[in-house]
């Protein structure tokens, strides 16, 4: 076996341009699949960090007859399910906010989660240094927990840090424990503190929360034994309870859905991956038929040396292990070529695809990854190497010896067997590239989509308003206001303006809504309206055309008439035929039946929550009537955007020195991170395709036409698994496949000339010569 | 320890008729014995070679090898027998390119039963007993074509078989290089090596005891 080892290496070493051309093709192969695995991997199958992981469920609200899905919960519902349930032995919630923190130096905006006491009880995760929460100190006492990465960066890695006091919002926490670094997946990125005060919001009266305004995100931990389909069949009989003592509130209408804690945070990431996979399976078996093809031209060369090793005592056997053990190197090391170009690949993955795919930064390797890499290397190893040393094993013992040094023709099998393997690479070639040109396709569409507002020369940060300084809607008002002044008298500032969530930022938030006359719906079963607070001048800062009506003035203030603004699809949709201006609309749960709301005017429709999708109903309402604690201040300059950010942090200092600013950017780069995980999967499938391309194209032609036939019958069996990742475009599209077709069969066409061009070329008797 | 009854070799020629290249030989070869096959080109002395060595598997007749009915053995079987019993040297030498003169000594050894420390001692006995120590580590183009033969011949009687089949030996030699392989033959078979070479040299074929001529397929 060794002697063959060192054998099979000193051939490779005297065909360099063979082994170099097949491990280069293996290894992009490989490399492509080590990463999709590796990213499927940390995404799929590490699974979270947590105890025991796969009986933690997510508990949504549902309300199919309204299109709502995964909702969150309001507190009098968590209390009851956390009291009245028999199948999780533990329920907990949390929901996020962002902190300033003072006393360690500048003031900072960080992001933290407000949960209940037995959260990190329940996930089974422990401090590392310290302890978790008591149930004693929730909604008590002001104690907090900081992650690893916190402490490290900013208390210095202190060991003396339980105990120690930090400032949040201006008030006073103390740290009883530090907690290893969370999955992003799972909190999200950046997360860093977290406190125990999860039934007081300071977005909403106590009125409100009791009313069923949802914010809290609910996960169980299911009792040994019991199952999620059993979990799931006591639900029904927890909403109807809720239902019978909670009337009034707006959530009491809604079904409960279980989701396994694994399928919440990779759900929507599934398609992608899955035509990712499908993609480098497709790569690599492109790859491992094209260096199975140049394979069998090597080992038929080579029959004279079968059959002498076969004359001198090898059996089949031992002929195939030769060759397989060739073959095999060339996998192996195309393996450890291709795990280098997979670390970088996973390694720029986060940088495309920005926040959409909750990936840790950093490049690891996992042990999993490398059994991957080795195993796939020796099965491609394998899988190639077979059939050519099984076929050339086959040779004539005496016809091989008599040949002695002659080159030998293959013979009519190893012919039809190259041409089936041509034919395959083109078949999978074609679907590998009219998929790639369909996404980038849908991408470029995508990227072209009209948005409804525009984003360049516009800047945009967030701000958190400490409920202890800002507590009522009068002061954030105010504060919004005189922030807005003092940017707008900024030199070079065009326009500067408030609101609650920016466009496609992934932020945005739902009121119930109806219309006053006829007779309105109970607030538990009205739908839900995309509603954003703006001040007066967010329509111009985003070049968003007043259709009808007015614009909101200083004069829309928390103490006048409520007032909303349509989009034009809302003005059509809830006023057909009729002019919307003067009308009433009923808004939230205020009251138990909501707050009225005159219709004063209607602007263009904006692709807000997703750029692939229309709203059908969109609400503007003036930041005054509808304030939260936290808020982006934008900025339209005329200037470098960037430099937006140093006239808010001058006006913020003449205001508030101690309010920092949060994920300062850029509208460009906002609404460009929104097409992040279609970046994802269309570069990766688009480079792909291209090194596939070269691949394949030097064949000749029969077996390239065979082969696009039967790619074309293929792509309609698997157009399926891209629809979810097209946009405006169908995976069947003609002219796109017509195109792809075309393309590849012209390559294929130049790429024979040349040789025939070269063969023709050649001197007969030189040709002779060398026989 | 060979009797060959009724053998024949034909290659179909289409429409039915055949091609015949050896026709009802008849030949017995005694232990001990150095035979020489001489013909014209074309007479198939090397396909009789090819029988004798069990490569050829497409004849028919009967075939007693020490009493074992090759003829009716399945391939396997006589694969096996061949590689206990039968050594072979070829016209162009056939080394591979590839191993150094002591891994080409080593690779009949290497597909039977022999352990590491057995083939080792073998071959290094080899590469004493043809004086090729020097050359243990050299590649085939680095020697020549004497050399070359002389690794051949080593490696044919390497594993000790009873018969060793030689297809012109020295048709690429000159003639001193030609006269020391067929002295080496000589010796090897005063110790006992049964050998059947075909040869067109009246020289080389004096070396042997016997000669037989081949013409068209036939005995004559």
């Amino acid at each position: 076996m060794m002697a063959d080892l060192k054998y099979a290496f000193r051939m490779l070493l005297k065909a360099p341009a063979f082994a170099s051309i097949a491990i280069l093709t293996l290894a992009l192969g490989i490399g492509a699949n080590t990463a999709i695995f590796s990213l499927i991997h940390d995404l799929f199958l590490r699974g979270l960090p947590f105890k025991d992981p796969s009986r933690i469920v997510r508990i949504y609200g549902e309300a199919k007859e309204r299109d709502l899905k995964q909702l969150p919960f309001s507190v009098p519902k968590f209390w009851h399910y956390r009291d009245g349930q028999t199948v999780f032995s533990s329920i907990a919630a949390d929901w996020g906010n962002g902190y300033i923190l003072t006393g360690l130096g500048e003031p900072a905006q960080v992001l933290g989660e407000n949960v209940t006491a037995n959260y990190f009880d329940l996930l089974g995760i422990h401090p590392i240094l310290g302890r978790n929460f008591l149930q004693q100190e929730e909604m008590r006492d002001d104690v907090g927990l900081v992650t690893e990465n916190f402490w490290r960066k900013r208390l210095g890695s202190d060991p003396g840090v339980i105990g120690r006091s930090i400032a949040l919002n201006g008030v006073a926490t103390t740290i009883i424990g530090v907690l290893p670094d969370l999955p992003i997946s799972w909190f999200g990125r950046d997360t860093e503190i977290f406190i125990v005060k999860p039934f007081e919001n300071a977005n909403a009266t106590r009125d409100r929360l009791m009313r069923g305004y949802s914010f809290m995100r609910c996960i169980g931990r299911l009792k040994p034994g019991i199952t999620m389909q059993q979990a799931q069949s006591t639900m029904p009989a927890l909403e109807q309870s809720y239902r019978a003592q909670h009337p009034e509130t707006a959530d009491c209408t809604w079904t409960s859905v279980l989701v396994s804690a694994t399928e919440d945070v990779t759900g929507d990431l599934r398609p992608a991956f899955v035509t990712l996979l499908i993609a480098v399976g497709a790569v690599l078996m492109i790859a491992c038929s094209n260096v199975a093809n140049l394979l069998l031209v090597r080992f038929s060369g080579r029959r004279r040396e079968i059959a002498l090793r076969m004359a001198l005592g090898a059996n089949r056997r031992n002929v195939v292990r030769l060759f397989v053990l060739e073959s095999a190197s060339v996998s192996v090391i195309a393996g450890i070529i291709g795990l280098c170009l997979a670390l970088w690949i996973v390694d720029l993955v986060p940088k495309i695809a920005g926040d959409n795919v909750p990936l840790e930064g950093g490049i690891r390797l996992h042990w999993a990854v490398l059994v991957f890499t080795l195993l796939l290397s020796l099965l491609t190893g394998l899988a190639m190497g077979c059939y050519p040393a099984w076929q050339s094993s086959r040779a004539d013992l005496i016809e091989g010896l008599k040949e002695s040094n002659r080159t030998m023709s293959a013979s009519r099998g190893q012919h039809r067997f190259r041409r089936g393997l041509v034919s395959a690479q083109v078949a999978l070639s074609m679907v590998l590239l009219a998929a790639a040109a369909m996404l980038a396709s849908s991408f470029v569409r995508l990227s072209n989509q009209e948005t409804g507002f525009r984003s360049d020369h516009v800047w945009a940060a967030g701000i958190g308003l400490p409920a202890g300084r800002y507590p009522d809607p009068a002061s954030r008002a105010r504060f919004a206001q005189r922030l807005v002044e003092e940017v707008q008298a900024s030199p070079g500032v065009e326009v500067a303006a408030t609101v609650d969530a920016v466009p496609l930022s992934g932020n945005y938030s739902q009121t119930p809504y109806a219309r006053t006359d006829g007779n309105p719906l109970p607030v538990n079963q009205r739908p839900l309206g995309l509603t954003r607070s703006i001040s007066p001048g967010y329509f111009r800062a985003l070049r968003i055309p007043l259709l009808a009506g007015r614009e909101f003035t200083e004069r829309d203030g928390a103490d006048g008439p409520l007032v909303v603004i349509l989009s034009s699809s809302t003005a059509k949709r809830l006023f057909p035929n009729e002019n919307p201006l003067g009308k009433q609309l009923l808004f939230g749960v205020d009251n138990g039946n909501g707050l009225v709301a005159e219709v004063v005017g209607v602007v263009g429709d904006v692709r807000s929550r997703e750029l692939a999708k229309t709203n059908d109903v969109e609400f503007y309402r003036p930041w005054p009537q509808r304030s939260v604690s936290f808020f982006n201040v934008i900025v339209r300059t005329s200037m470098n955007p960037e430099a937006a950010a140093s006239m808010v942090r001058a006006a913020l200092d003449r205001i508030d020195k101690e309010m920092p600013i949060l994920q300062p950017n850029t509208l460009d780069t906002i609404v460009a991170q929104s097409l992040g995980q279609r970046r994802l999967t269309m570069g990766l499938l688009g480079a792909f395709a291209e090194d596939v391309l070269r691949l394949v194209v030097r064949q000749g032609m029969d077996p390239v036409l065979i082969g696009l036939g039967f790619g074309l019958v293929a792509i309609f069996g698997t157009g399926r698994f891209l629809t979810a990742q097209l946009y405006q475009i169908s995976p069947h599209n003609p002219m796109l496949l017509a195109l792809t077709a075309t393309g590849l069969a012209i390559a294929a066409l130049l790429a024979c000339l040349i040789p025939a061009r070269r063969a023709t070329s050649i001197d007969p008797i030189q040709a002779l010569r060398s026989e | 320890m060979i009797r060959l009854h009724n053998i024949e070799r034909s290659y179909p020629l289409g429409r039915g008729q055949m091609f015949y290249v050896l026709r009802d030989i008849d030949l017995d070869i005694a232990a001990g014995d150095f035979v020489s096959v001489m013909g014209p080109s074309g007479a198939g002395k090397s396909t009789l070679l090819h029988i004798l060595g069990m490569h050829d598997h497409g004849w028919t007749g009967e075939y007693f090898f020490d009493e074992t009915a090759v003829h009716l053995l399945k391939a396997k079987e006589r694969a096996t027998l061949r590689n206990e019993q039968v050594g072979f040297v070829f016209q162009q030498y056939h080394l591979l390119d590839d191993l150094t003169v002591y891994e080409n000594l080593d690779i009949p050894l290497s597909y039977r039963h022999y352990s590491k420390g057995e083939r080792a001692a073998l071959v290094a006995d080899a590469l004493d007993r043809f004086q090729i120590v020097g050359k243990k580590d050299l590649y085939p183009r680095q020697l020549s074509g004497g050399q070359q033969q002389l690794v051949g011949v080593a490696r044919a009687i390497i594993a000790s078989p009873k018969l060793l089949l030689a297809d012109e030996p020295t048709g690429n030699l000159h003639s001193s290089q030609g006269e020391e392989i067929m002295e080496l033959f000589r010796r090897l078979n005063e110790e006992g090596v049964t050998i059947v070479q075909v040869t067109h040299s009246e020289k080389n074929a004096s070396y042997g005891k016997r000669i037989i001529q081949l013409r068209d397929g036939w005995i004559v």
